[in-house]
């Protein structure tokens, strides 16, 4: 390898792909996009609250009147006794947004049914309103049928909410909390990113080898550098793009986030975002947790006064560490190092794996259009690694898992997918390895097609081509 | 005098396909060296196992008697048939990435370039992207590229396809420079009236067998008929007519008879064969 050469390559493989319009849009467009995610739900569900909707109320069985209680939602007035079908067509003549019609009670079944109508659908919000409202009716009814006494204070009493805390022991007995759905928000997160990026960039690569033969400026190049030097060329200046994208994404959402809190406040910011988007997903996913009313500006602490729905005003309850606090204490305690090592290492070496593999395809191709059949057997592995992934944040300890982190196919993807529930080192090790070693196979191996195949013209390429050019000396 | 390639026994094959066989030749320094030969018959292949793109099946390729090294391939500007550039980059980004991969400095390239560049009338296009040429200015570009880092052997392959007759002109002209200047120049064409015009060898390629190597006008000569085309006045006029050199005679004995029988000779020319016609004569012997 002349390094010299090596270097001219890279620089215009890296120039070329950086100076592109596509990338400066994808660079400066995505980290907006970043910070969006990361604030604009919690600014929509702070600020954004439904109007208040009038609903009159038409009650047959005279049931579920006397427990209705106005809320900022929705309000309820009387209507019972006025006919349905006329309330329904002089919605806006009365003031009134929605008519709830309630039956009159069904002796047998013990039940009533309802309707609703309104000129706007009903948002999710009121219409779990209205229903949980007429369901409590109901069940108070039947539990009042039963006539015995204080048996609604006995139901209440029996009624349970219990929130799993579970948490992690090592060996020295040190206990961490582990909220798995933290878990498996970061594993799902960190197997999604290196499995597009590595589609991604080494699409790059494998157009970049397309664009070099079918305009046949290849030929050129082979009689000043060597195949192999353009080869690696080409794929160590689009690895570079990416570390480029990756520093600018991390460097620009961090400045949009640092700006917007300037704006609205450190504070809020720093409860709304949680100080990373994960947070944001999990707080988006995880039921229960009650974002708007919270004050989280201390990450790292308890907050025994954190506001959960889920669970009961119970002073026993206290004491363990609720929803949002396991969360973020479970936030705390990933090991954001290594995690971040190893997606950079297993970034860099899946990628090296793959692109030197997308390399040897495109070089066999003349346009894109031809490359679907050659790529199959380099894409199988690839989506295979993914859907491992997603088996990895069900089940981090399973057979399917393990192997799928130490075959270098599939490890770089199901390796990170399992890294936020803990791999031992040995493991962690041993993967990067195998990953390294079929690299170098790999790249060797793909060297060998590419200088026969960047100077085939004419017939369409198949795999026993590709051997054949692989066995040639 | 050693010539400053030779090819000994060179073969290559393909897998079952056999593109080269046996092919020996020797192309003299400072010469313009024609490499002629049907489509397919192995004259790629030849060129890129000289400037080391492909390495051959057996057999080998000497450079002054040397193998050729990094160091050779280095002094090589190669025009490929099947040219292309970089579409989307500037014509100057593109001229000087190429020169700097031939082993120039950026600053020698910028110099040398720019020099290329006004020679060739072409300054403007230094900015302008690629796609935006024709493909005669492309080819212009590709010219330059391929002789910017001053090559002591030059491989041109189809130089003049695309071109219209002016700068088909310019670039004999440059071609016959570069020769002057004391470069080796291969031209493999299918132009059989620059072969004539410009080459000093030839070697013929057919079915990837060497069928003739040679001077030209030697071969010219040994496939000549041995006629000569002569215009004469006598007592009825003007005549033109194409006589045979007797056997073992020379043209002088034709003139002679003819000066006997008491005609006035006006013009009278050897007649040679064309290339083109040996061209297709041997091809199509074989």
């Amino acid at each position: 390898m002349n390094l010299h050469k090596l270097g001219i390559i890279i620089g215009r493989e890296y120039l070329n792909k950086v100076k592109k319009k596509s990338f400066l849009i994808i660079t400066f467009v995505a980290p907006v996009v970043f910070a969006a995610l990361c604030i604009l739900p919690s600014l929509i569900m702070m600020g954004a609250k439904e109007e208040t909707k009038k609903v009159a109320v038409v009650d047959a069985s005279g049931l579920v009147l006397p427990t209705l209680e106005n809320t900022d939602v929705v309000a309820y007035y009387d209507f019972t006794g006025r006919d349905v079908d006329s309330l329904k067509t002089a919605l806006d003549a009365v003031g009134m947004d929605v008519v709830l019609d309630i039956s009159p009670l069904d002796s047998v079944q013990r039940t009533v049914t309802a309707h609703t109508y309104s000129a706007k659908p009903l948002g999710m919000e009121t219409s779990q309103i209205i229903e949980n409202r007429i369901n409590d009716a109901i069940e108070t009814y039947r539990i009042e049928s039963y006539k015995i006494k204080d048996l609604d204070k006995i139901m209440s009493e029996v009624k349970s909410n219990i929130h799993l805390v579970s948490y992690t022991v090592d060996d020295s007995g040190k206990e961490s909390i582990s909220e798995s759905s933290v878990y498996m928000v970061i594993s799902m997160l960190l197997g999604m990113a290196l499995y597009m990026f590595i589609a991604l960039f080494c699409g790059m690569v494998m157009s970049s080898v397309i664009e070099e033969k079918s305009s046949r400026v290849v030929e050129v190049l082979v009689s000043s550098v060597k195949a192999t030097e353009l080869m690696f060329g080409k794929i160590i200046g689009v690895a570079l793009v990416a570390l480029t994208q990756f520093l600018l994404w991390i460097l620009l959402t961090g400045a949009i986030l640092a700006v917007a809190a300037g704006i609205v406040g450190k504070d809020k910011i720093a409860a709304l975002t949680g100080g990373g988007n994960p947070t944001e997903m999990v707080q988006q996913m995880a039921p229960g947790v009650n974002v708007p009313g919270m004050d989280v500006a201390d990450l790292g602490t308890l907050l025994p006064a954190a506001d959960t729905t889920a669970v009961a005003a119970d002073s026993t309850a206290v004491a363990e560490p609720t929803g949002m606090e396991a969360i973020f204490s479970t936030l705390g305690n990933l090991d954001y190092g290594t995690i971040l090592l190893a997606f950079l290492l297993y970034f860099i070496f899946g990628y090296l794996l793959y692109a030197s593999m997308f390399a040897a395809i495109g070089s066999a191709v003349e346009n894109e259009a031809d490359t679907q059949q050659l790529q199959i057997p380099v894409t199988i592995p690839l989506l295979l690694g993914f859907f491992i992934a997603i088996y990895a944040f069900k089940a981090p300890e399973s057979q399917i898992v393990f192997w799928g982190s130490m075959i270098p196919f599939t490890s770089p993807i199901v390796m990170l997918a399992r890294l936020p529930f803990g791999v031992p080192t040995w493991e962690l090790i041993l993967s990067v390895a195998i990953l390294i070693g079929t690299f170098a196979l790999f790249a060797w191996m793909s060297a060998k097609i590419y200088k026969v195949g960047i100077l085939m013209y004419g017939k369409k390429s198949t795999f026993k081509d590709l051997w054949k050019w692989l066995k040639q000396k | 005098m050693e010539p400053l390639i030779r090819c000994e026994n060179v073969s290559k094959s393909f897998g079952e396909k056999v593109a080269l066989d046996g092919v020996s030749l020797d192309i003299p320094e400072g010469k313009i060296f024609g490499l002629l030969g049907p489509n397919g018959a192995g004259k790629t292949t030849l060129i890129r196992i000289i400037n080391r793109i492909t390495i051959p099946t057996s057999g080998a390729v000497y450079f002054k008697g040397e193998p050729i090294t990094d160091e050779v391939v280095a002094r090589i500007g190669y025009l490929p048939e099947e040219r292309g550039l970089y579409r989307k980059m500037k014509v100057g980004d593109q001229a000087m990435y190429l020169a700097q991969l031939k082993g120039m400095s950026a600053r020698e390239a910028q110099e040398a370039l720019k020099e290329w560049f006004i020679r060739f009338d072409i300054k403007d296009w230094w900015g302008k992207k690629v796609e935006e040429l024709s493909k005669g200015m492309a080819q212009k570009l590709q010219f330059i590229t391929t002789v910017v880092h001053k090559p002591s052997l030059m491989i041109l392959d189809e130089p003049f396809s695309g071109f219209d007759p002016v700068n088909a002109d310019l670039i004999r002209k440059e071609i016959l420079r570069l020769k002057e200047e004391g470069a080796t120049i291969i031209l493999s064409t299918h132009n059989m009236e620059s072969v004539e015009e410009l080459c000093d060898e030839i070697a013929l390629i057919n079915k990837s067998h060497l069928v003739i190597t040679g001077g030209v006008e030697e071969i010219r000569r040994k496939y000549g008929n041995n006629n000569v085309e002569v215009e004469y006045t006598d007592t009825e006029g003007r005549h033109s007519e194409v006589l045979p050199v007797p056997e073992g005679g020379t043209t002088n004995d034709v003139l002679t008879t003819l000066i006997g029988d008491g005609k006035v000779v006006n013009s009278f020319r050897e007649l040679m064969p064309r290339m083109n016609d040996i061209f297709i004569k041997l091809v199509t012997e074989e």
